[in-house]
């Protein structure tokens, strides 16, 4: 699929989720996994406007790519926005997850959603820009296309 | 993204339409949360809502802490498995009601 480019606003996760559940097709994920994926970019994504472009008061875009091979599904998000490694973010343990509602801190539930929803993710530095990339397998009986 | 609210009995009935992420599930919240008041018994219904991030978690919990010590009651219907799988990982699903339809979720709220 075309790399997808959007403002990096809020109103344009529908649009970034949209991109992501056709590129779960095309790799043949199941619906499970599909759901995940969007949710794990969703999450990085909204994290991107939240902690990056908004509190600096930058605006920028964000880029949504994605590559398909005979294994996995890639998505990337690019942006522009300061430095911000998602794996450096405080996630919630065990304790906090089972916490009744009425203590829980909820920092850092996208972050462990977003890990939890893949089966691999990475993030480099590169001239400036964040890149967070997302892995999923792909079923092993889906035919390359 | 719509938030329909009517009364049955009573009973607030509140139907969300559409995706619950970080742009849409604040919208939501603000109409929600003024529902949870002292001895209210609220039905939110789910069934229109196929995708929901911590966000929607978040709106949960808000609620869920205000209703909390207030004798209200809250019960979801209609919940997707995608999203009962998400509640399920953070632990939200054992702190809520959940029933399959709306019927059942009224029944619920009169038990």
């Amino acid at each position: 699929m075309e790399p997808l480019t959007v403002p990096g606003m809020l109103p344009a996760l529908e649009e970034i989720g949209r991109y992501v559940m056709a590129a779960a097709a095309e790799a043949g994920l199941d619906k499970r996994a599909s759901y995940r994926l969007r949710l794990a970019v969703d999450e990085i994504a909204t994290n991107i406007v939240v902690y990056g472009y908004q509190p600096s008061g930058t605006e920028g875009d964000i880029i949504v790519s994605s590559t398909i091979d005979d294994h996995v599904l890639k998505i990337a998000l690019e942006d522009t926005g300061p430095e911000f490694d998602p794996r450096q973010h405080a996630m919630p343990d065990e304790d906090e997850l089972t916490r009744p509602l009425e203590d829980r801190q909820m920092g850092g539930l996208g972050v462990y959603l977003a890990f939890e929803g893949v089966d691999d993710f990475h993030y480099e530095r590169v001239d400036g820009r964040n890149r967070n990339i997302f892995v999923v397998n792909r079923p092993s009986a889906a035919p390359a296309t | 993204m719509d938030v329909n609210i009517r009364s049955i009995d009573d009973i607030t009935v509140v139907a969300i339409e559409g995706a619950l992420d970080a742009a849409t599930a604040p919208i939501a919240q603000q109409q929600l949360l003024p529902l949870a008041t002292a001895g209210c018994r609220i039905l939110l219904d789910l069934t229109g809502v196929p995708y929901m991030s911590s966000a929607g978690l978040r709106m949960l919990l808000s609620t869920y802490r205000q209703l909390s010590g207030k004798d209200g009651r809250i019960v979801l219907v209609g919940v997707a498995e995608e999203i009962q799988d998400t509640m399920s990982v953070t632990g939200f699903i054992n702190f809520f009601t959940l029933r399959a339809t709306p019927e059942e979720g009224i029944a619920a709220l009169k038990g």
